[in-house]
């Protein structure tokens, strides 16, 4: 009966709608996150470039130290993947890509014979990699939105200590690069050993002479820089990858309003045209019976 | 004229940038003092108080461990020293009562714990360190 359908395209109008109002709120607060989180990596990079720069520096001043130090390991047995997730979903490809590039790397490494311990961060991570029945060693949650230092920190001592001690040869990490605000990449990098940073074109020392002083000496210098370089790259990846999480949230939720404003678009048309053929059938019923009782008279 | 320019910069932001006429820091090798057109360096910091002089008067802040580097001079003629710290703040914007607090509280565990003989569970290095670092903060503040 057409009053039927009438009523149910009006119930399915609602719920389109009201499920827009969520997606537009969304899409709204995740907005509003990005020019934060942009901002935080403003503010962490002269941090980062200082911390590239000391390295740079004391590398150069104690090349064999540092090759100690910054060399690729020839004989991974062990390697540690990090992988960095949201906690939230509904945010386009942000998680699964990721995802996605972790395991591939950690298939890669088992089909090289290397044996793999797994830490992430964010709850989608720890959950993906359980679902799949892979052993997950730690799993950080709750601060993928905004992470502070302190959490890098927390991260970076966790990751370190099995390679410290000698039970990981190699730390790798997972993470999305917000590259600018139109693009991110899954990037993966290599935490431990460090590597030799790449210093920004713009900030080339045009006087590394080789005539920088040291204190306390050279050696101990690295050894100390170490761990504060590994907590800079980790925080960074954090703030990065929190950026590109709203950032991608944002254009999903965005898409997902116009579709919402498409669909009932469409279901309003077509809710429209049902009730305009009800009233055109409901007034041929009419004319029709009218014009039966008076050439019935 | 040389001149020195001075950045105090944490992961979370810079915390101060600008001129100054000297630098005064503790390394590990003990205390020293930036001047214009120092020579490169690079160092690290021990927890302490590190005091940038300016023509306008000092500011100081309370470092929580970090490095430090002196040039390269970007401009001819200034010197460019960067400090960087993991975790630092103005001596102004210490807040004493919330220091103090937290002294008392990391006190307490220690004492506790030492009680117990708990002297290496992790509860106990974290105490350690927040009292440290409680310490360090009135210290500073005091100055």
């Amino acid at each position: 009966m057409a009053g039927g359908q009438e009523r149910i395209l009006r119930r399915r109008i609602k719920s389109v709608q009201a499920t827009r109002k969520i997606t537009k709120a969304m899409e709204l607060i995740a907005a509003s996150q990005i020019a934060r989180s942009q901002a935080r990596i403003v503010a962490n990079r002269p941090y980062r470039n200082g911390m590239k720069r000391i390295i740079v520096e004391a590398a150069l001043g104690d090349p064999a130290g540092a090759a100690k130090l910054l060399a690729t390991p020839e004989n991974v047995e062990t390697a540690i993947v990090l992988v960095i997730t949201g906690d939230r979903g509904l945010s386009g490809a942000y998680n699964s890509s990721a995802l996605r590039a972790g395991e591939r790397l950690v298939r890669k490494l088992r089909a090289e014979g290397a044996n793999v311990r797994l830490f992430c961060i964010g709850k989608k991570a720890g959950a993906f990699f359980r679902f799949r029945g892979m052993e997950v060693e730690q799993s950080f949650v709750g601060f993928a939105d905004r992470p502070t230092f302190a959490d890098a920190r927390l991260v970076a001592s966790t990751v370190a200590a099995p390679f410290i001690d000698g039970g990981a040869q190699e730390v790798l990490l997972v993470s999305t690069r917000f590259l600018s605000a139109a693009t991110q990449a899954v990037e993966v990098e290599r935490l431990l050993p460090l590597s030799m940073p790449e210093i920004p074109h713009a900030d080339v020392p045009k006087k590394l002479k080789g005539y920088t002083e040291f204190e306390p000496e050279v050696e101990k210098l690295l050894t100390s820089l170490a761990p504060r370089a590994l907590e800079s790259e980790i925080f960074s990846a954090l703030l990065e990858g929190a950026a590109s999480f709203h950032t991608s949230q944002q254009r999903a939720m965005a898409a997902a309003t116009d579709n919402a404003d498409e669909l009932g678009q469409t279901l309003s048309r077509i809710m429209n045209r049902a009730r305009q053929d009800s009233i055109t059938t409901e007034i041929m019923e009419i004319v029709s019976g009218a014009e039966a009782l008076r050439s019935g008279k | 004229m040389a001149t020195l320019k001075v950045e105090i910069v944490s992961p979370e932001a810079a915390l101060w940038v600008g001129e100054a006429t000297a630098l005064v820091a503790r390394s590990s090798d003990g205390d020293f003092t930036i001047l214009p057109q120092h020579t490169a360096t690079v160092g690290d910091l021990v927890p302490g108080v590190v005091r940038v002089e300016t023509t306008e008067g000092d500011v100081a802040f309370a470092v929580h461990g970090g490095f430090f580097q002196v040039g390269p001079d970007e401009v001819e003629g200034v010197t460019l020293a960067t400090v960087l710290a993991g975790v630092a703040e103005k001596t102004t914007d210490i807040d004493v009562a919330r220091a103090q607090i937290a002294k008392e509280t990391a006190e307490a565990q220690i004492a506790a714990e030492t009680r117990n003989e708990q002297h290496d569970t992790a509860s106990h290095v974290l105490a350690q360190a927040a009292l440290e670092r409680a310490e360090l903060r009135l210290r500073a503040a005091a100055k």
